[in-house]
C-alpha cells in the first residue's frame, strides 16, 4: 500500500509542476461554471436591467397593475418611466419599435386593447393580448422577458384571486366562454369545469378572512411562483446548479486526459520501464496508476466543489450523494484513463486520441451544452456516453433530490463501464510491453 | 551469480539476441561489448524481467525467471535511456525510486542523501531535473539504480554521451562498486572502458558473442601485434641479429629510427634495452580492443 502511494504522491507532484495541466484541470472547469452558469442563470439573477419599453394601448385597471408588476422587477428597466410625482409620458407602437431597432431598448412589451377584460382573453391564441416585439439579435433575452412577463402575469392574477366577487363573475364568464369554445377538445373542457366547480365550492364554504389570509400564506400564492420554477417539478434553481455537474465533469475528463498523457510520457521516456523493474508486481503499478488518477481526480472535484460552494454558493442537495457520484464517475473515467493511454505510440497520439474521445463523450453526454437544450433524439444518444450518467447521478445529488435507490441506476453503470475500460487498458498495456 | 543459457529474442524479422551464453561469477566485472543494435540493451531487458525471451533462460543469484519480483530485489539496472521524471527534482526522484526498491523513512533518507553525494548533486538536489546538464542527468540516472545497495548491476552504456568530467567520476563510482565486491554487467561500445572496468568481455554482434575472454587474451588472440617506433641515440651495428633476439618478422631501420611489430611489446623493449641501446624516444602502439573487433569482424565498431 505504501509503494501504491509512493506512485501516486509522485505523480500528483509530477502533474502539478505543469502549468499547464494546471490550468486546465482546475482553471478551464472553473471557467466553465462562470461562463454557462451566467448564460442559464435563471429568474434570480438573469442579464440585469433589460431595457423594455411599454406600450399600453388597453389602459385598465388590470393593465396598470401588471405595468407596474413590472416595474417593480429588479431585473427590468421599464419606459416610460415614472415615479411617484410624475406620471408617465406614454409611448406609442412606433415610437416603441423604432427604439428596438437602434439598439436603444432590447423589448418592447405591447399591452393590447382588452388585456383588462378577463382572463379568457389569455387563453385565446388566436388573437394575443400581450404582444414581445424583440431585437432579433438578443433573442435570449426576448426569451427571457417572456418569462417574465408570466411572471408578472401570474402575481397580478394573484391579487385579483384575493378577490373573491370578482372571482366569482370571472368564473361565471369562464364556464359560458368554455362552452362556446369550439377549438377547446372535451376533455380539456372538462378539466376546466371540474377546476371551476372545486373553485366554486371552496369560495362558498371559507369565510372572507381564512380565504384572503389562506392566499397570503402561500396556499394558493401563485404570485410568488418564479418562472424557472413554474416550468416543471424537477429543475434546478440557478444557473450554476446547472452548471456544477458539467464543471465537475470537466475536472475529472481534464485531470483524466492529463494523466493518461504522462502515462504514455512514461513509457517513452523509460521511466515506467524503470518502475517495473523495481521489486514489485505489475497489478501493483497499474493499481498505483489507477489510484493516483483516482485520487487526482476526487482531489480536482474537491477544489471545484469547494470552489462552487464558496464562490458561486451553489446547494448541494445532498453531500453524501454527490460524494457517492464524484467517486462512482472518478472510478469510471479512471478505467477510460488506462484505455487512453493506450491508444497511440506517442504524447501527440495519446492526447489526439484521448482529446478526441473526450471532446465526443463531453459533447454527446451534455458537458458541453446542458441536455436539456438539445433535441430529443440527441438526448436518446447521450445515453451511451458515459459522461452523461455521470452529470446524471450528480444532479440527482445536487438539485433532482435522488434517493440511494436512484442513484444506483447512473452509479452502476459508471462503475461498470469503469470496470470494463480498466481492463481492457491493462490488457493492452501488458501486450504493448510483452 | 548470474547465468545466461541459449537465450533468444526476436522483433519480427530482427533477431535481437541470438543463441546467447554466458556467465559471471560473484564479484565479477563482464563487458558486453558490441556495435549499435548488437543486443546489449535487448539482453539487459530480457535479464531484469522486462521482456519475455523467446528461448532460453536467466538466473540472477541462484533464481530463475527475472519475471518474477522478488527476483529483482538484488537487481540495480542503471538503463541507457535517461529514465528520470524532469519536472520534479533531482531529491524527488531518488525519494520515488528509493521508495520503490522498499526504502522508507531514516534509512530512505540517508540512502538518499549519500547517493546525491555520489552523484555530485548534494548543491542541487532541488532543483528540477529538467535543468540539469547531459552530465548531471546521467550521474544522477546511474545513483537512481545505487539506493537499495544492490548486489548485481547492469549496467547499459552509463556513460553515452558525457564530457570527460561527469565520466571520470562515474567510473571512479564503478570503480568503488567493483572493489565492494559487486556482480556488474557493463555494457557499452568503448573499448577503452571496457579495458579499463572489465574483467572479462563478450564481444557481441548481431545478437551473437563472437569471442568471450579476458581483455588481456582477447587482445593477443584477436589484436595482432602491436606497433612500436624507437628513435635511439645510435644505430644498432648488427640489424640481423637484433631481428633475431627481439624474435620479430622485419625491423625497419631508417637513420636513428627503428620499427617493428611485435606481439609482445614490452619484451621487446626490454631486450632492446639489454642489448645496449640508449632510446631518444619510444611510442607503442599496443593493440586494443578495437582492433580486435575489426579482426573478428571485419568492421570498426563505429563508423
Ligand atoms: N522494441 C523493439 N521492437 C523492435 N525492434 C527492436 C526493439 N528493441 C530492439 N529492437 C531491435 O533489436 C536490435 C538490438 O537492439 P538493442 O537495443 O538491443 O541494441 P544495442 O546493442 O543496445 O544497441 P545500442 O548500442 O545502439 O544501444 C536492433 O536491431 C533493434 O532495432
Ligand atoms: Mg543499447
Amino acid at each position: 500500500m505504501s509503494i501504491i502511494m509512493a506512485l501516486a504522491r509522485k505523480d500528483l507532484k509530477v502533474l502539478f509542476a505543469e502549468k499547464s495541466n494546471l490550468f486546465w484541470v482546475f482553471v478551464f472547469p472553473g471557467m466553465y461554471a462562470l461562463f454557462f452558469g451566467a448564460v442559464f442563470s435563471g429568474a434570480g439573477d438573469g442579464p440585469s436591467n433589460m431595457r423594455v419599453v411599454v406600450v399600453d394601448e388597453d389602459g385598465s385597471d388590470f393593465s396598470e397593475a401588471f405595468v407596474s408588476r413590472l416595474r417593480a422587477n429588479e431585473a427590468l428597466a421599464v419606459l416610460p418611466r415614472a415615479d411617484a410625482n410624475t406620471p408617465a409620458k406614454p409611448i406609442d407602437r412606433t415610437d416603441a419599435l423604432e427604439r428596438i431597432r437602434k439598439g436603444k431598448v432590447a423589448a418592447a412589451v405591447i399591452i393590447g386593447e382588452g388585456f383588462g377584460e378577463g382572463f379568457a382573453t389569455w387563453f385565446d391564441t388566436s388573437d394575443p393580448k400581450l404582444q414581445i416585439a424583440s431585437d432579433p439579435g438578443r433573442q435570449m433575452e426576448g426569451a427571457y422577458l417572456k418569462g417574465l412577463l408570466a411572471q408578472a402575469q401570474f402575481e397580478t392574477m394573484g391579487e385579483r384571486f384575493g378577490d373573491r366577487d370578482w372571482m366569482r363573475g370571472q368564473m361565471r364568464s369562464w364556464r359560458s366562454e368554455i362552452a362556446d369554445a369550439n377549438d377547446l377538445g372535451f376533455a380539456q373542457s372538462q378539466v376546466f369545469l371540474s377546476f371551476f366547480d372545486a373553485m366554486d365550492s371552496f369560495l362558498v364554504d371559507v369565510n372572507d378572512n381564512v380565504y384572503a389570509s389562506g392566499l397570503d400564506e402561500g396556499m394558493l400564492n401563485i404570485g410568488n411562483l418564479s418562472v424557472s420554477k413554474e416550468q416543471t417539478g424537477e429543475s434546478p434553481q440557478e444557473g450554476f446548479q446547472i452548471t456544477f455537474p458539467q464543471t465537475i465533469l470537466w475536472g475529472i475528463l481534464m485531470s483524466v486526459i492529463c494523466f493518461a498523457v504522462s502515462i504514455i510520457k512514461e513509457r517513452m521516456s523509460g521511466t515506467f520501464a524503470r518502475v517495473c523493474i523495481g521489486p514489485i508486481g505489475q497489478s501493483h503499478i497499474l493499481a498505483g496508476k489507477g489510484l493516483a488518477c483516482f485520487v487526482t481526480s476526487l482531489f480536482v472535484v474537491g477544489m471545484l466543489f469547494a470552489g462552487g460552494k464558496l464562490i458561486f454558493k451553489v446547494q448541494i442537495g445532498s453531500v453524501a450523494l454527490f460524494g457517492l457520484a464524484a467517486t462512482c464517475t472518478a472510478v469510471c473515467f479512471v478505467g477510460l484513463m488506462m484505455l487512453i493511454s493506450t491508444l497511440g505510440k506517442t504524447e501527440e497520439s495519446v492526447t489526439g486520441a484521448g482529446m478526441a474521445i473526450i471532446m465526443l463523450m463531453a459533447m454527446f453526454g451534455g458537458a458541453m451544452l446542458p441536455l436539456f437544450v438539445m433535441p430529443s433524439w440527441m438526448q436518446r444518444i447521450s445515453h451511451i456516453s458515459p459522461v452523461k450518467w455521470g452529470i446524471y447521478a450528480m444532479e440527482g445529488a445536487i438539485w433532482r433530490q435522488f434517493s440511494l435507490a436512484e442513484m444506483l441506476l447512473p452509479c452502476g453503470i459508471l462503475l461498470a463501464v469503469g470496470a470494463t475500460f480498466f481492463a481492457l487498458g491493462v490488457l493492452m498495456l501488458r501486450r504493448a510491453r510483452l | 551469480m548470474i547465468e545466461v543459457t541459449n537465450l533468444s529474442k526476436r522483433f519480427g524479422a530482427i533477431v535481437a539476441v541470438d543463441d546467447l551464453s554466458f556467465s559471471v561469477q560473484r564479484g565479477e566485472t563482464f563487458g558486453l561489448l558490441g556495435p549499435n543494435g548488437a543486443g546489449k540493451t535487448t539482453t539487459i531487458s530480457i535479464l531484469c524481467g522486462l521482456l519475455r525471451p523467446d528461448g532460453g533462460s536467466v538466473s540472477l543469484a541462484g533464481k530463475t525467471d527475472p519475471m518474477r519480483p522478488e527476483v529483482r530485489a538484488s537487481l540495480g539496472v542503471v538503463p541507457q535511456t535517461l529514465a528520470l521524471y524532469g519536472e520534479i527534482s533531482a531529491q524527488a526522484n531518488l525519494e520515488f525510486f528509493g521508495h520503490i526498491n522498499g526504502l522508507t523513512g531514516r534509512q530512505l533518507k540517508d540512502r538518499v542523501a549519500a547517493c546525491l553525494e555520489t552523484a555530485g548533486l548534494t548543491q542541487r538536489h532541488k532543483s528540477r531535473v529538467s535543468t540539469f546538464s547531459g552530465g548531471m542527468k546521467r550521474r544522477l540516472n546511474m545513483v537512481c539504480s545505487l539506493l537499495h545497495d544492490p548486489d548485481i548491476l547492469l549496467l547499459d552504456e552509463p556513460t553515452v554521451g558525457v564530457d570527460p568530467q561527469s565520466r571520470n567520476l562515474i567510473f571512479d563510482n564503478i570503480e568503488q562498486l567493483k572493489s565492494q565486491g559487486r556482480t556488474i554487467i557493463y555494457t557499452t561500445h568503448y573499448m577503452e572502458e571496457a579495458e579499463r572496468l572489465c574483467d572479462r568481455v563478450a564481444i557481441v554482434d548481431h545478437g551473437k558473442i563472437l569471442d568471450l575472454d579476458t581483455v588481456e587474451n582477447l587482445m593477443s588472440k584477436h589484436g595482432g601485434p602491436s606497433h612500436i617506433e624507437a628513435e635511439v641515440e645510435q644505430p644498432p651495428a648488427n640489424v640481423k641479429d637484433l631481428t633475431q633476439s627481439l624474435k620479430v618478422e622485419s625491423l625497419d631501420l631508417d637513420g636513428t629510427m627503428l620499427r617493428f611489430q611485435t606481439p609482445e611489446p614490452m619484451q621487446s623493449l626490454a631486450a632492446l634495452n639489454q642489448s645496449g641501446l640508449r632510446f631518444r624516444t619510444i611510442k607503442v602502439e599496443t593493440t586494443n580492443l578495437e582492433d580486435v573487433f575489426l579482426n573478428l569482424t571485419g568492421r570498426r565498431l563505429r563508423d
